[in-house]
């Protein structure tokens, strides 16, 4: 079918998207060799987890024209992640999965850099995760994702408008699977809805109520929890369970067995107790490998806004035929953690006490018997007693000083306010920005680069 | 947005250059949600808290409860919360840590209180958690039982039950069973 | 050694032990190992496919580095199957491997009889002539053939098997079969034997919420001439006689109770999905039967006579507010119905395998007691050869995807991977192959569309512009992530075919990666 051959390269196909222009595409794509270039020069994605959904995304990302890449994931390589984990051998088993993930695509893809960090993701400091320009995130758990969310959110500023300030958007791209049923959503902080927005979509993981356990057990989880949760601590009081520790979970299992036979219960295995005890989700690889995909294709755009993209959460289910389906999800108005926060200039000299007293008298918040919080420090709480004698002290003392003499930061506040006569108790965050200090000129240049 | 990312790796190189700003603590949502639930408790007096660990750590508290009614008065009882970064998505975790003869705490310290743990829900807090651990004191009930001696005692027999609550809060045996004294 | 075992422990809590072997005992053809094909069968290898034959006739290239994570520099001028195959066998070792250099468009012109040896032939980035080609030869082999294409931010998968018949069909939200609309004989007699009015209030508030259905209906029922709650007004009352019964809010098994109540109200006797499988013509069972149309006709035996028109039952019950011995007891009940419910439609099938001429053995005992399991959950689905999808989609259907917003973009893909096709036969190359052809393919492929819409019936029905300039941007471009997530979709399919357990699509599935409005399309 050729006629004329182009020049061989290895970004042939990647060339028809990047270089071309298109109608379908987002305002600032630039088509042309300089976008693929820049692509590969400046861009720096992180990816969070190298499990089944990070070994596919690193594998993809690299496919996908982005040179340099981060992984981190704190856990080794196990047996039980082979049947999807695709970069993992069983030689590899107990090394860390980020180095080896990082290893097995540096191989197989020249050109392309993976820096791997075997760490916890609550061991960086914050300001390690605002290098990177994307995010990805290929996580199983929800308190993972929150505490990524909370620091690429912690990045983002508003203008005088209340707009989000461009270069202060960090964005995330965010899969999950489960089985057959998975979703990929965009997040850009300050646009679309940031993973506290919309937290409600994560189902609370169901308990079993202890007496249960104890008195009218009916089912095999039942048995298994009851071993897990109450047995265990009977018989080896200072002992800390370790689901990780093949011997604990054989005498759980073995518990269990003795007290579903007891009952006349049927279905404890060894295998339910490890599914019931480290609730295990079940995964395969085609369903880490579609939402992976659909998170590189995502990042993709970002950078390049090469065509429209997802907005801004995809649900796939292949249970009974195939389902997709792409909501648009809202943003929280009043989100803590994304949201614009109230801005409030004060002098320097301003204390707690008079900081606090402010708060009643301004117009955006009408606020009463304000407790106050600054990057995790209390600086006044109003109850219980014995929290507000350790922070009565600091009424006393100027709000800058308080703040470690930066000249903006956020705070979170937290009172009783009256709307419609009504008192209300709500909780706020605020932008505190001291007069005179160069806080004040930094908030008028809006837009930037 | 490469434009952007161009500019930002220049950025990058410079304040690599220069030096590493001071590692900031991140607050999760949880503390966030925490800090509020904490400042606007409104305890009954017979219950105090305690912040092991200073006023920077909401996330790990003690409770102690001094009932002023019923079966248990003049007891003072602990409780350890544990409160994890994605409260109130997730219950908060509560141990009793003074050993009691009581139906629906077992001796371990695992209490049965359904919204602990079945019928947690995001809208509830700290207050009701606290309030629910105050009830199960004042009326203990032997038909969600976690500690069965206890539940077929005090069903069978009120005034064996109430003897038996007495000695173990004085320090004794009930049983086999040593309580320590807890008044 | 439990390795194996240990190493498929997640996929085996979806489709347990014989799903997994199911997929060792299957062979996998794949046609072209570009990374859409590549990809499909990284996803079977790591999951323990029996094993696969990769068929490719080219060689790898430069520019295959760039979307094929199988192949690497030192691959480059080499065949590309053999690449892949290597790549592939590193993998899983389990799974035997093997690669034939050749390009499938001539191995269907040449040796359609190759193909009957597979389980499966799952066949990438296939033009339609080849497709239609192929997919005869599959049908008259009875081999599954799956088509799956990458094409720019655009793709699709489509399944094309005579008949394909599910009864582990797993559907997320059914129905449990308490039948307390319907209750056989002995769980009215366990009921009856249980006082409601118990002093003892945790005695009261443990009774199973079953039991105090079957209690009240009976009650209701005697007092209304024998028939249960029908109107709105009556079952709001039954409702409330539930709810005079409580003795305190905190009795869970009665909440339970009312609001499971629409379970005593609901129509006796098999659903609508149901009775069209026994209608089936396919369920008059002669000596080619297959094993599923034998039971089915056993079933639809069974449900005439002793299943009083109820299918057999399912045997399992939900948890509930119980206490245990009660629990156990109910759970008996069930269990001793659904055994009784096997025995019967096994003694059937024995005497309809031994009328057609089979040995009456020939169908195991546990495919019958999962079939009665799983009776209320059957499913088939037959899929139209893709010749004559071509040849005389849906109008009805297709035109109303071509004005409907929600689809207006995926039928345009459909349609415009049609077209390329076409276009690819008149012009020798894809629309916007090369960069120099780009201004006059635009035009070409834009009355390509059309005259493929006129041939179809669509007199007059035109595409958005964006889309035609769109499908020639993209240039037959094969992206490594379009084709990891159309590659990881038939792969999904593939492990639902072979395990016969949930059910596949139906239809074609047309990827959209521009925004992820993707649709299943039913022509």
């Amino acid at each position: 079918m050729a006629d004329t051959s182009p020049q061989p390269s290895r970004s042939r196909d990647l060339d028809k998207l990047l270089l071309r222009p298109g109608n379908l595409v987002g305002p600032r794509f630039e088509p042309g060799p300089e976008t693929r270039d820049d692509l590969q020069a400046y861009a720096r994605v992180l990816v969070v987890g190298a499990g089944g959904l990070g070994c596919e995304l690193l594998k993809d990302l690299a496919l996908t024209g982005f040179r340099n890449l981060d992984v981190i994931d704190m856990d080794r390589i196990e047996v039980t992640n082979l049947n999807r984990q695709f970069l993992f051998r069983l030689e590899d088993v107990g090394k860390p999965k980020a180095e080896v993930a990082a290893k097995r695509v540096m191989e197989r893809i020249s050109g392309v850099n993976i820096v791997p960090h075997f760490c916890r993701i609550e061991d960086k400091d914050i300001s390690f995760y605002n290098d990177f320009n994307i995010i990805a995130l290929g996580l199983d758990s929800i308190e993972a994702r929150s505490y990524i969310n909370g620091v690429a959110c912690s990045f983002l500023e508003y203008d005088s408008y209340n707009n989000p300030r461009e270069e202060t958007i960090k964005p995330m791209v965010d899969g999950g699977t489960e089985g057959f049923k998975g979703h990929a959503r965009v997040i850009l902080p300050g646009i679309t809805p940031c993973f506290e927005c919309t937290i409600w979509l994560f189902p609370p993981q169901v308990k079993f109520p202890l007496c249960t356990l104890a008195e009218t057990p009916r089912t095999a989880a039942h048995c298994i929890e009851y071993a897990h949760l109450i047995k265990w601590n009977e018989v080896h009081g200072g002992t800390a369970f370790d689901p990780d520790d093949p011997e604990h979970m054989k005498w759980v299992y073995n518990e269990a067995l003795k007290r579903a036979e007891l009952f006349g219960i049927p279905g404890v295995t060894y295998s339910l107790t490890q599914g019931v005890v480290k609730n295990i989700i079940p995964a395969i690889a085609s369903t880490n490998a579609i939402i992976s995909a659909a998170c590189a294709l995502e990042t993709l755009k970002i950078a390049t806004e090469c065509s429209k993209t997802l907005s801004n959460y995809l649900s796939y289910n292949g249970t009974q035929g195939v389902h997709t389906k792409v909501t648009e999800f809202e943003r929280d108005k009043d989100c803590l953690v994304c949201g614009p926060g109230v801005l409030i200039e004060v002098e320097p000299s301003v204390t707690l006490q008079k900081f606090i007293y402010l708060l009643e008298e301004h117009p955006k918040l009408w606020l009463s018997r304000a407790s106050v919080s600054h990057q995790g420090k209390n600086l006044y709480l109003q109850a219980p007693t014995v929290l507000e004698e350790m922070t009565r002290s600091n009424l006393s003392q100027t709000l800058f000083n308080l703040m470690g003499k930066v000249t903006r930061d956020i705070v979170h506040v937290n009172g009783t306010a009256t709307k419609n006569d009504q008192k209300i108790s709500c909780m706020r965050k605020l932008l505190v920005v001291f007069k005179g200090t160069d806080g004040v000129a930094d908030m008028d240049t809006a837009g930037g680069a | 947005m490469i434009k952007l990312f161009k500019v930002k790796e220049k950025q990058r190189e410079l304040a690599e250059n220069a030096s590493g700003g001071a590692p900031i603590k991140k607050q999760t949502a949880g503390e966030l949600r925490l800090h509020k639930d904490i400042s606007e408790l409104n305890l009954p007096k017979s219950c105090a808290m305690h912040f092991p660990n200073g006023k920077d750590d909401l996330m790990n508290f003690e409770v102690s409860i001094r009932p002023d009614e019923g079966y248990y008065m003049g007891g003072t009882f602990l409780f350890s919360f544990q409160v994890s970064p994605i409260y109130p998505h997730e219950a908060p975790k509560v141990k009793c840590k003074t050993k009691v003869y009581h139906p629906n705490i077992d001796l371990e310290g695992n209490v049965c209180l359904n919204i602990l743990r079945e019928d947690w829900k995001p809208v509830l807090n700290i207050n009701t958690v606290i309030y629910g651990l105050y009830h199960l004191f004042t009326e203990p009930n032997y038909e969600d039982p976690l500690n069965h001696d206890a539940a077929a005692v005090l069903r069978e027999n009120p005034k064996l039950f109430e003897s038996n609550v007495r000695r173990a809060m004085a320090g004794g045996y009930v049983g086999q069973i040593f309580f320590p004294r807890c008044m | 050694m439990a390795e194996p075992k240990v190493k498929y422990d997640r996929q085996l809590r979806i489709w347990g032990e014989q799903g997994q072997a199911a997929l060792e005992k299957s062979s996998i053809c794949l046609l072209n190992s570009g990374p859409t094909g590549s990809e499909t069968l990284k996803n079977l290898v790591l999951g323990g496919i029996g094993s696969i034959t990769v068929v490719d006739g080219s060689k790898v290239e430069e520019g295959d580095l760039g979307n094929n994570f199988m192949v690497d520099e030192s691959s480059i001028g080499q065949s590309k199957a053999k690449c892949v195959c290597s790549f592939l066998q590193e993998l899983n070792d389990a799974v035997k491997a093997k690669f034939i250099e050749e390009y499938p468009e001539e191995l269907i012109e040449t040796n359609p009889s190759f193909f009957s040896q597979f389980t499966l032939v799952v066949a990438t980035q296939l033009v339609e002539d080849s497709m239609i080609k192929l997919d005869r030869i599959c049908r008259e082999a009875n081999v599954i053939l799956i088509f799956a294409r990458s094409y720019g931010l655009a793709g699709f998968v489509r399944i094309s098997f005579k008949e394909h018949t599910v009864i582990e069909s797993k559907p997320e939200h059914f129905l449990d079969d308490l039948r307390l609309n319907n209750p056989w004989p002995e769980l009215k007699s366990l009921a009856e034997g249980i006082e409601l009015n118990v002093q003892d209030p945790v005695a009261h508030k443990h009774i199973p919420y079953v039991i105090i259905l079957v209690k009240v209906a009976d009650e209701w029922a005697k007092s209304h001439g024998g028939a249960l709650p029908s109107t709105r007004e009556e079952k709001r009352e039954f409702k409330e006689l539930i709810k005079a019964r409580m003795r305190g809010q905190d009795e869970d098994n009665y909440k339970e109770a009312i609001e499971a109540s629409f379970k005593v109200f609901s129509p006796q006797g098999i659903s609508s999905d149901l009775q069209q499988i026994v209608n089936d013509s396919s369920a008059e069972v002669d000596s080619n039967s297959s094993d599923f149309w034998v039971l089915v006709a056993a079933l639809k035996e069974f449900i005439a006579n002793e299943g009083g028109g109820e299918t057999p039952l399912e045997g399992s019950i939900p948890d509930m507010t119980s206490s245990t011995e009660q629990y156990v007891n109910l759970q008996n009940i069930y269990q001793k119905k659904a055994e009784a419910d096997i025995v019967a439609i096994e003694r059937r099938v024995r005497s309809i395998l031994k009328k057609i001429g089979r040995d009456s053995n020939s169908i195991p005992r546990t495919t019958i007691k999962s079939f009665c399991k799983n009776s209320r959950k059957l499913k088939i689905c037959r899929f139209r050869l893709i010749e004559d999808e071509f040849n005389s989609p849906n109008l009805p259907e297709l035109q109303k995807y071509l004005t409907d917003e929600d689809f207006s973009t995926a039928v345009g893909i459909y349609i415009l991977l049609r077209a390329v096709d076409r276009f690819a036969a008149n012009y020798n190359s894809f629309p916007g192959q090369y960069e120099s052809a780009m201004e006059e393919d635009i035009p070409r492929l834009k009355s390509t569309a059309s005259g493929l819409l006129n041939d179809l019936g669509c007199n007059g029905a035109t595409l958005a512009e964006d889309l035609i300039n769109e499908m020639c941007r993209f240039g037959a471009a094969e992206l490594h992530a379009v084709a990891a997530l159309v590659g990881g979709i038939a792969s999904q399919e593939i492990i639902k075919l072979i395990t016969r357990q949930f059910v596949p699509m139906s239809g074609t599935f047309i990827f959209n990666g521009i925004d992820h409005k993707s649709q299943l399309l039913s022509l």
